[in-house]
């Protein structure tokens, strides 16, 4: 047990640990004191199991998220990459219960966080989650926050929710976190309203947000996709000091395999609401077993291509996520696809490295792919 | 540039109120016929020629029409708003007795419709789709549709005739010597029922700006940020929702101040309360001209100025719109 696993900590604990932390900013997953879950080193921090959730729209039921299983460990980065509309932001939406309702739902599996299933939680044990125990960060910074209060206020909710600070205590907390992340003048800064922040700023506000109560898991969705390049590159590399310094779990979505090959240590590849790929970072770089994802490494610029090649793209778009066929969900775009591709849908089953998981029939046993 | 934003907007009202200003002098006259009569009443046509030239002078017809305007200018900057040859008064006068009963019906209908209008919104957009949500927004657009003039009648003949609940018009029990709290509240008795009338025809659209504002904050991201924080969903209502929904409330609000000195004319006439808008009624059937011409003058201000007092509260309600 450590100050970080015990709920609700002394607040006064907490802050002398952020503050104690400020300079010992290095590397990755040290302290092993919040690497391992309460129970020993054996529990998993999140334990997805046939998690589906779906829409419901005029056309159908849009299957978003559709059987979906996964695990994470305490204080590992998990990158969960696919192309648009695959369903990364469902799946995590799902973790928060947050699923847009009344047109989403989730309609089957379980979710294990800290050994409890999320999805039998009352609504007030699932509040006392969000923010709390799950931080999350979105895509879109210019929306994300609330135009009408001031900067400061908005990370002092979170703390006076979740650590039952006074108004001045939170107040305190969020200037520092806002220096924390990174906002130089950060007192004065904090009296400030959104709309005075650019948008690399105001992301920043949303992880001092999300970290506002040193949760164990972060969900960030597309932190950096609608920012400046060179403004991206700022805001990861926060995610990965921050993540690393506190010991907190991420699960990263992003389209971008380059990004997720930079900053995790396991890969999920999902396509049409369903995980295709799974595996350690240098596995799935070093042998791809499922040619979608070779396809998405394929159009990883300065990855796989010679300089002055052009960049290939996966040819095609994913199937309508309404009645999808029972067949290979790629097996329209797959330049390997045989017969059986298309008579029957494969299982994610072993590829023999540690962990490596794949949905394949070309390099499941038997096949014809390397 | 936002000093420059806001001292253009104060060259538009300033503009406004002179074109309001010019097109009340010029009007009479543009009018086919004898403007003498539009200026000094209809019963111009009974005066002695040398009482009419008179009036001529007095209105200063004989001049030029330039000599006229500026003397205009000047007799409104002075406070002068002419003279009703029909009730032998100055017009500012007159205005400024009825001035305080408008006042009184017209701020406590604003201030009863805001409240009760942003109160069942949000409760509204809280239920929203429930039952409760869909049986007030049915009578919200019933109310809505409602003739303001039918509604007095009914509550007149209601409360006041059937129940005797309140008087029926009248806005103080005219040669009674009141004093202290007796008088407040035979004031107030007067005024339930005109008050309730015009809240009445202006809650609607207030609920209906609430509701709507609140649902459509409601599917901003930021929203979903407060949720993601762990806020309740009452915290996310309040704290959130309605707070960004205030917005487009407060400029509803501020545009219906204008509305409600409108519909003072129909419910103060009901009513038979001695405000501006039974002026204007008075005068019309009356046609004292310059006393029409004068109240409407007064209710373009009144217009404009609650505008400008929208534009005033805008800022200290959306931290966008103020300057840094
Ligand atoms: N509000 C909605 N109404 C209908 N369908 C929706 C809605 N939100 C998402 N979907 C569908 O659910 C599926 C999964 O969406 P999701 O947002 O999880 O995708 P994503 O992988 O996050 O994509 P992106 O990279 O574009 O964010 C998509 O096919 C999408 O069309
Ligand atoms: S199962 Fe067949 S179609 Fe699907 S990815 Fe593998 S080879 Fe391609
Ligand atoms: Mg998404």
């Amino acid at each position: 047990m450590s100050v970080w696993n015990t709920r609700p900590g002394p607040p006064a604990a907490r802050r002398t640990k952020l503050a104690s932390s400020l300079d010992r900013l290095g590397g990755r997953r040290e302290a092993p004191d919040r690497a391992t879950g309460a129970d020993g080193a054996d529990s998993k921090l999140l334990e997805v199991s046939h998690l589906s959730t779906h829409i419901w729209t005029r056309a159908g039921v849009v299957r978003a998220v559709d059987d979906v299983s996964f695990e994470l460990d305490y204080g590992e980065t998990l990158g969960l990459v696919g192309e648009s509309g695959c369903g990364k932001s469902m799946t995590a939406l799902s973790i928060l219960r947050l699923v847009p309702e009344p047109a989403g739902r989730i309609v089957g599996g379980e979710i294990l966080f800290e050994g409890e299933d999320l999805l039998h939680l009352s609504a007030e044990q699932m509040r006392d989650r969000r923010g709390g125990r799950i931080g999350m960060i979105f895509q879109d910074p210019m929306t994300s926050l609330n135009p009408v209060h001031r900067i400061g206020d908005q990370i002092a909710e979170s703390a006076r929710i979740h650590l039952g600070l006074s108004q001045r205590a939170a107040s305190d907390r969020a200037v520092e976190l806002l220096d924390k992340v990174g906002i130089p003048r950060a007192r004065d800064r904090a009296r400030d309203y959104p709309h005075q922040f650019s948008g690399g700023m105001r992301q920043r506000v949303m992880i001092a947000i999300a970290l506002a109560c040193d949760p164990i898991l972060l969900l960030a969705d597309e932190p950096t996709t609608a920012l400046d390049v060179t403004i991206q590159a700022q805001i990861l590399e926060l995610i990965v000091s921050i993540s690393a310094e506190f010991h907190t779990a991420v699960i990263l979505i992003t389209h971008d395999l380059g990004i997720a090959a930079g900053m995790c240590d396991r890969i999920n590849v999902m396509y049409a609401g369903r995980i295709v790929e799974s595996g350690a970072v240098d596995e799935i770089f070093n042998r791809p077993r499922m040619p979608y994802t070779s396809g998405l490494m394929a159009s990883i610029p300065g990855l796989s291509t010679a300089r002055g090649q052009p960049l290939r793209t996966i040819e095609g778009m994913p199937p309508n996520l309404i009645d999808p066929p029972a067949a290979c969900r790629f097996a329209a775009r797959c330049s390997d696809a045989r017969e059986i591709c298309h008579a029957g849908e494969p299982e994610l089953t072993s590829r023999g490295g540690p962990d490596h998981h794949a949905r394949c029939w070309g390099t499941d046993t038997g096949g014809w792919l390397p | 540039m936002r000093t420059e934003r806001r001292s253009s907007r104060v060259l538009q009202y300033v503009l406004v109120l002179l074109i309001a200003i010019t097109l009340n002098f010029m009007l009479p006259r543009m009018m086919p016929g004898n403007p003498l009569a539009l200026l000094a009443g209809a019963d111009v046509g009974l005066l002695s020629p040398e009482q009419r030239a008179e009036v001529a002078a007095r209105a200063g017809l004989d001049r030029s029409i330039v000599d006229q305007y500026t003397a205009y200018l000047g007799d409104l900057a002075s406070g002068d708003l002419g003279f009703s040859y029909r009730q032998k008064r100055p017009i500012v006068d007159m205005i400024l007795e009825r001035l305080p009963w408008t006042f009184l019906l017209a701020g406590s209908a604003l201030l009863f419709s805001a409240v009760v209008g942003v109160a069942l919104g949000a409760f509204s957009a809280w239920r929203r789709g429930r039952p409760a949500d869909l049986t007030l927004l049915g009578v919200m657009i019933a109310l809505d549709s409602l003739p303001s003039f039918w509604l007095g009648m009914l509550f007149v003949s209601f409360f006041a005739v059937q129940l005797g609940f309140f008087p029926s018009g009248g806005a103080i029990t005219a040669a009674s010597s009141l004093e202290g709290v007796d008088l407040v509240l035979n004031i107030a008795s007067h005024a339930v029922l005109p008050v309730l009338t015009l809240s009445l025809l202006s809650v609607p659209g207030v609920y209906l700006t609430m509701r709507y504002a609140m649902l459509s904050v409601l599917g901003e991201d930021f929203i979903r940020t407060a949720r993601a924080k762990g806020v309740s969903e009452r915290g996310v209502l309040f704290r959130h929702v309605a707070r960004n929904a205030l917005a487009p409330v407060a400029t509803v609000l501020a545009l219906r101040l204008g509305l409600a000195f409108g519909g003072t004319v129909v419910v103060e006439t009901v009513f038979s309360y001695p405000g501006l808008g039974r002026l204007i009624f008075e005068a019309v059937s009356g046609r004292d001209y310059p006393v029409m011409q004068a109240t409407f003058l007064v209710f373009t201000v009144a217009v404009l100025l609650s505008n400008l007092l929208a534009d005033v509260l805008y800022p200290l309600i959306d931290p966008r719109a103020r300057a840094t």
